[in-house]
Formats: structure tokens, sequence, C-alpha cells
């Protein structure tokens, strides 16, 4: 990528369910974590790129630019997505065009104010048509799974391993958000937990197979290449970020075990970047389900179709941390996911920027990884919106 | 709260299941589409609109709701999938219905994957009660349980009667029932009601005359149960079966709803007959049904007598010149105002006059048309090989059979109280089919009508020889669907419930 962009600080509030707060609260938080963190005012920024996913729905806030605007008293160019990285993809171009050399992302989400009507509107927005036959948001998920054992005739014993490895995904996601002091949920599950919410339900998934809703917002600091090696000791560049784009109407599409918009948007940002999939050491996943996570790390090229599930299965029998794949070693949602670490649908993708950036520049804490002695170099954030309709993959590395 | 023209735009098209394919690749795509992306700007105008209404699909992958959507919510527990049709060519998300999946039960998917599924017009979900009732046919049902598929053949007519009359006809009873001692109702499953069983019955009525919906130009639907007060059956009747000539997304055909208690849809027949045999009428054929979701208040309240016999269902009955299977010979109708059963405006539930809905109404008005038209045609109760009466309760028609002089052997046929219970503007016409279901060609059936109201008609038929012809083409008739072993019997709470509907 020419005139790399460079994210120079991020902020974030925890996930979870902020009955008191406004919306407004939240994202002046975040982004006064952000501004704090590299000395950039607010009247520094050119541009704010906003995401929220349905806050108009929600909070009954139509034009959220003009919230942004009173909030920061500026009047600089505001554009709004629905999801943070959608944010990130149009703010980079905008740098690499030399239009701004800071810009504000930011993301915001307040799904609790909603609480009763969330599960319809998620569908509806989702696919209206499944929403009519009577579809909710988990059935996609478990249909999906369930066209995943088919096609690759998984039965028996490995049906059993495989139900037991999307266990582990949500025993993993949940041990590692309680590392995380932003986490909605900072407490541990175990694998018969997962199990027995499955069959209470009598169904594929369960409670704990399903991130949760959630409130939170997440901003980050976008700067051009020459300004952030000028202002910041340890710019994190975003080297690849691209979006695909799928069937509103899921039984519609060809492929129902995978997200061909996942594959597509995965395959140009790695050239973009430059680098392959083996490159990358630390992932954060869309795990809306633990089903997503593991259909996401064939998406992305890590395992072969079909095969995701031994790979996690036998990475946690004696968990490390990691999965280990082909020999490697891959880190996948360190903040503890969707799952674990809550999913506020415009904030999601900001704070799995938010934890790349950290990994990257060895800032975070008991959560670190390693990449032998050094912290990683390159981290990948995938993030969906509906379900798998539309895939944004963003990839960023350090120095 | 649903908007209007979204409603009228997936109605239009999910009630149908319009679907398209491509003229040049044969892709196949779920709604109407203006061309198809494999063939891009060239396809344009080559699309051409299929539909799925008549088609049998593959549940090809399902799961289990227990916590739906706030709208589903009064569905309970239930099986959603994929549904595919054409080998996969069209895949479409739906749910089983016809299924009551109760707390607890196991539900293994792959006892229900892979099978072949029928989809079925019902409501989609609850709406607020000043809203647009809601429909689609993205409801399933098991093609080898209670309701098999059947192909709907158009057939080229090939005798032009002189008299005309009943060309095809189809009756829909709901798969689940009541019992109590020996007594039989139907009951609609949750998301049922009086529109959804007058679809039903035309849909069985058009398969079994294998006449071109197109060239229906009249249709009749007579119910006390429409969810409306105002607005019809009969629209949604002609869009969903698509009759009359379709131009855009409009019907040529004429569709009008009738009330007069139970006698609503019977009333009617003369009309049609009289219709089509117009000549400058333009109609070739024309329909009539009677549908009720048969109202009563709970056992304990004012008018909840009536709950001992309610039943639901309905029955559609196609007229014409062509093709006939029997005549109508002659009719009598008689009118007094008689205020035996009733409902206002606003109200719930109907009620009605006690032991003066006997004699000085039901009996009385019965009597008088049925020997008026026997006077007229100069006929006596023993040259009609059947007799058919409204039915109300299982002792009115077997008393008022034999107060007109008419024998065991004449009506036992036709009660199917016992099995249905009093569907209301679908009660007679059910025991019309069910002796048109065993007639033999050259009989004659003699049917009197009873409206609360009140009022009578009586109608002489004489059958055909093509009405056996006819009989292979229905395989759901009126015995299949009291004898079917697929029914579902339920307890009265759960009765009450499904009633009430989404």
């Amino acid at each position: 990528m020419k005139n790399r962009p460079a994210i120079v600080a991020v902020g974030r509030t925890r996930f979870g369910e902020h009955y008191g707060k406004e919306p407004e609260k939240l994202i002046e938080k975040a982004w006064l974590a952000a501004s704090n963190e590299c000395d950039i005012e607010r009247k520094d920024l050119e541009a704010c790129y906003l995401s929220d996913c349905f806050l108009p729905i929600t909070n009954k806030l139509g034009l959220e630019e003009g919230f942004l605007s009173e909030l920061t008293e500026l009047h600089v160019p505001m554009e709004v997505t629905r999801s943070v990285n959608a944010a990130l993809l149009a703010a980079c171009h905008a740098i690499q065009a030399g239009a701004y050399s800071t810009v504000l992302v930011g993301g915001i989400e307040k799904m609790t104010d909603r609480w009763d009507k969330i599960r319809d509107d998620l569908m509806l927005l989702d696919d209206p048509w499944s929403y009519y036959a009577g579809g909710t948001p988990e059935t996609n998920h478990e249909l999906m799974l369930r066209a995943y054992i088919k096609k690759y005739g998984i039965k028996g014993e490995n049906l059993d391993k495989l139900n037991v490895a999307l266990a582990q995904v949500s025993v993993k996601n949940h041990a590692n958000a309680t590392k995380n002091e932003y986490a909605q949920f900072q407490r541990k599950i175990t694998v018969d937990q997962v199990l027995s919410a499955r069959k209470a339900a009598q169904k594929p998934l369960g409670l704990y197979d399903f991130a949760p809703i959630s409130d939170g917002a997440s901003a980050l600091i976008l700067t051009n290449e020459t300004l952030a090696k000028k202002t910041n000791a340890q710019p994190v560049y975003v080297l690849g970020c691209s979006s695909a784009t799928d069937y509103l109407n899921f039984p519609a599409r060809d492929d129902l075990t995978h997200f061909t918009a996942t594959k597509l948007a995965t395959k140009n940002a790695l050239k973009m970047a430059g680098i392959t999939p083996w490159d990358l050491q630390i992932v954060e996943v869309y795990d809306q389900s633990t089903v997503m996570e593991m259909v996401s790390l064939e998406d992305l090229g890590f395992c072969e179709p079909g095969t995701a599930w031994k790979s996690i299965n036998e990475s946690c029998q004696d968990y490390q941390g990691y999965y280990e794949i082909n020999g490697g070693q891959l880190f996948v949602n360190m903040n503890g996911g969707l799952k674990a670490d809550g999913n506020p649908l415009g904030a999601t993708g900001g704070a799995q920027l938010f934890e790349i950036f950290k990994q990257l520049r060895g800032e975070a804490g008991e959560r670190q990884v390693k990449n032998g002695q050094a912290s990683p170099q390159f981290g990948c954030a995938l993030e969906l919106e509906g379900f798998g309709t539309k895939a944004y993959v963003s990839i960023l590395g350090r120095e | 709260m649903s908007s209007e023209p979204i409603e009228r735009r997936v109605s239009y098209l999910g009630d149908r299941l319009k679907a398209s394919r491509c003229r040049i690749c044969g892709k196949e795509y779920f709604e109407a589409r203006d061309y198809c992306g494999n063939c891009g700007r060239k396809s344009f105008g080559k699309m051409v609109s299929i539909d799925l209404f008549y088609d049998k699909g593959k549940l090809e992958l399902c799961t289990l709701v227990k916590e739906p959507t706030n709208k589903f919510m009064k569905l309970g527990s239930y099986v959603y999938g994929i549904v595919s049709f054409h080998n996969g060519q069209i895949r479409v998300p739906g749910r089983l219905t016809d299924q009551i999946v109760h707390d607890g039960d196991a539900v293994d998917f792959s006892r229900f994957e892979g099978r072949d599924v029928i989809p079925r017009f019902r409501r989609r979900y609850s709406v607020g009660k000043s809203e647009v009732v809601p429909t689609i046919s993205l409801a399933f049902t098991l093609a080898d349980e209670y309701y098999p598929h059947q192909e709907y053949r158009v057939v080229e007519p090939s005798k032009e009667y002189d008299v005309p009359g009943i060309v095809g006809y189809g009756v829909y009873a709901s798969r689940f029932r009541i019992r109590e001692g020996n007594f039989e109702r139907s009951v609609p499953f949750i998301d049922e009601d009086a529109v959804t069983a007058a679809v039903e019955a035309g849909k069985l009525a058009l398969i079994h005359s294998g006449v071109d919906s197109s060239l229906v130009g009249k249709v009749y639907v007579g119910s006390e149960s429409n969810p409306y007060a105002v607005k019809p059956i009969a629209s949604k009747v002609a869009q969903v079966l698509k009759l009359g000539e379709e131009d855009e997304d409009v019907q040529g055909v004429d569709a009008v709803d009738t009330e007069f208690a139970c006698k609503a849809a019977s009333s009617m027949f003369k009309d049609a007959v009289s219709l089509v045999n117009y000549s400058k009428s333009g109609v070739n054929y024309a329909m009539v049904i009677g549908t009720d979701n048969s109202q009563a208040a709970p056992r304990g309240c004012p008018g909840g007598e009536l709950d001992l016999f309610v039943g639901y269902g309905g029955s559609a009955f196609i007229f014409g010149k062509y093709d006939v299977i029997a005549e109508i010979e002659g009719w009598y109708s008689c009118t007094s105002d008689t205020p035996d059963f009733w409902r206002r405006d606003g109200e719930l539930f109907p009620m009605h006059g006690g032991r003066f809905t006997g004699d000085p109404a039901y009996f009385k008005h019965i009597k008088k048309a049925t020997t008026k038209l026997m006077e007229k045609l100069n006929l006596q109760a023993s040259d009609v090989d059947y007799f058919v009466t409204h039915q109300p309760n299982p002792q009115f028609p077997v008393k008022v059979a034999k107060q007109l002089g008419f024998k065991d052997e004449q009506y036992a046929a036709s009660l199917q109280i016992n099995k249905f219970g009093n569907t209301y503007s679908g009660c007679s016409p059910i025991g019309l089919a069910a002796l048109l279901d065993i007639a033999k060609p050259e009989e004659r059936v003699l049917i009197t009508s009873y409206g609360s109201g009140a009022g009578s008609d009586a109608y002489l038929l004489r059958t055909t020889n093509q009405l056996v012809d006819k009989r292979q083409r229905q395989k759901i008739n009126v015995k299949f669907q009291a004898e079917n072993p697929f029914v579902k019997y339920v307890d009265y709470t759960t009765y009450r419930r499904l009633k009430l509907g989404m």
C-alpha cells in the first residue's frame, strides 16, 4: 500500500450493559482515551468517520454526523458507516488520496436501549425473507453448521469432536477475556457448560455459542505515514484493507458452508499487504457464533475447508494460548472475541483493531503474545456485517 | 407497524412464491427479476415468470427455533430451515407448519432433512389488531403426512353442457382436531384463519376441475369470520390463486365477499350459474367459496353453547358450462327477518336465540325452501338420491331430513358435522362435497342450506358421467381428510389458543 495510513492511537470503553449512559457519553470516553494517548487534539482532526449499525433505530438518532459535530464542536467532513472496519477503509482511502492527514475513526452502538425488540431488528436487517419465514438471529448459524456437517460428511466420533471443538472456541474466548479489563464477560466457562446449554436448548448451538448484545464505543486516530513518523514512536500501519459483498438472503447463496465475502476480501487485503496468511501471528475474527470462528479460520486461508475443527480440537486438548495450525502458532481473538469481549455491532471492529494495535506495540499486558522475543509484526481483523453479507479484512503491521 | 406498500410487495411475491427463470441460461431465482446475473444485459426481456405455489420442495437443512423473534412468539417452538426447489436451483427459507413442538420434545433434525415439503399459504406473523394481516407461503408441510402433493394440471374442456353446473370442487379442513366423545371437530393451526382456508379450498377446487385459473371471471367468498370488518377475503383469493387474466399485478376478475351467516356461500351458487349462463357476461367460470373459523365464546360465557359444535374449514365450488359434473336443475330461496343468531360489529363472538333457533328459524326455513322446490319441480322425497342440509349440531339435520320424508340412506353420507364440526359458511357445501365424492352419474342431489337471520336456499343437482372421471384428480377429498391417519388431536385449552390465532 502506498502512502501507508497509520494508526497512532486507540481507545475504547468496556463493552456490556451501559443502562445509564447515553450514546454520546460512550463515544466521548473512547475518543478521550485515544486522544490522550497520542496528544492529538480535537481541533487537529480534519475529518471523522463514525460507524454504527443501527443507532437510528435503537436510539432514534437520524443524522449521527450532527450528533458527533455537537459532541466535538467540529464542522469538518463526517461520514457514517455500519462498521468500524468500513469506516477505516473509507478513512484509509481519503488519507491515501491526500485529502486529509489526520482523521478520527470511531464506532458506537447502544443495543440494550432496545433490548425488547433487538432480535427482530437484527434479523430483519440481516435477511428479511428469512425473518418473514420465521428465522431468528441464531438460525442461520445453526443451518450453516448443519450444512458444514453434511458437506464434509462429519459423523460419529468426528461429529462429537467437532461439537467439542466449537465449545472449546467459546471456552477459549472466555478465558482470554478474563485478562481484558474492557471485556463484557470476565469469567471462565467450561466445555460442559457449553454442551449442557445446547442440550437444554435441544439445538445444535446454545447460549454459550453466541455473542451477546452489548453497548460500547471505540475510537482510533489515523494519520498519514509522514505525520505518524513525526509524532509517534510506534505507529501501526494499515497495510491492507479490503471488503466484499454477498447476498442478503442466506439460503440463496451458492455456498452455505462458508462466507464468500470473507474469502474475496482476504485475498485482496493480503495482496495489498504483500504477505501470506502465514505471516500473520494474530487475528481477530468475527465470532458472532462459535461456528463463525471455525468457518472464518478456513475462509481466511489458515485451514483447508472442512478441517478447522480438527485444528481447534487438537490445539485445545492442552491449550497454550494459540491454535496450532500446520505447525505454526496462530493467536485468535485474544481480547475474548465477540463472544466474551462483547458485540456492540458498530463499535466491535474498533475493539478488534484496538487489540491488534496493542499486541503489535507490545502493550497488551497480560494478554501480550510473543513472536519469538518480539511482539507480533502482522495482525488481521475480520469484521462481518449481517450474516456475512459484507466482509471487511484489515491487515495491520509495524516496522 | 408494517407499511402498506412493503406489505403489498412481500405478499405479492411471497403468497404465490413468485420466481423467475432466464430463458438464455436457465438459471432460476426466487422473486421476480428483470434480468439474469449470469447473462447480464442481454437477458433483459428474456426472464420468464414462474411460481412455486403448486410445486414440491425439499427440506435441505433444519434447526429448531425455541425463542422466536417477537412477531413469531405465539407459534412457540417450531422447525425452521432451508427448502430447495428444482434440484437446488432455488433455495428459500421456510418454517415447518402444522407441527406442535412441545417443550422438552427431542427434535431429530435428520428425521426432517431430505423430505419433500409443500408450500402452504398461511399467516406470516402476529401484528397489532388494527394492522394489515401479513401472509406468506414460506410455511411448509411434509408431503408424506396430512397433505400430499398434487399437481395442478389445466385440462382442455371436452364437452359443453346446455345446463350449467358444478365443474369442480375442493374441501379443506385443517390437520388438527378436538375429540369429545365420538364427536370430532376441525381446529385451525395457529397460523390459519378464514382467509387461508378459502385459498386452500379454492386451490383444491382448481386442481379438481382442471380449469385454467385465468378463465375464472368471478369469485364469491362467503364468511362470517373474516379477520377484517372491511376488506374482502375474495381479493386475497383472487390474487393468490391468480384468478382471471393477470395484467401487471392486477387480476382480471370480479371478487366479492358475501355474508348471510351459514348460507353466505350457498346463496351464491345460483348467482354463479346464472352468470356463466349469460352469454354476454364473458365469465367462463365462477368460483364460490364458503370459509369459516367458526366463532364461539368460551364455554361458560354467554354464547358459549356454540363452543360445543364449531369447526374450521372451507369449501370451494367452480361453476361453468364445460365438463360439468353436476347440473343445477333448479332452486328456491326464502327469507324472513328472524334474529336467531347474530354478532354485533366489534364483538368477538356471536350470540344466539336459544330454543328459538330451532322451530321458528332452522326448521321453518329449511322445510319451506325444500318443499317449495320439490313442488316447483314436481318431486317427491323418494325421487332424489341424496339430501344434504345445514348441520349446526348432530341432531338438527337428521330431524329435519326425517320431517321432510327423507330416509337415512339419503342423508347419512352428507353428515360431516361429526368429523369437522359446524364450519358455518363451509358447512352444507362440505356435506354436498361428501355426497359428490361418492355419487354415481345421473343421480339427483338436493341441498338446502340455512343461514341465520334467516333464510334457506334449496338446489336440485343432477350428476353427470364426468363426475366419476374427475374424481381421481382429487386425493385430498372429504373422506381423506376425515379419516386421515396424520390427524393430530388437541385438548380444549390448545383448541381455544389455536382458534384465536397469531
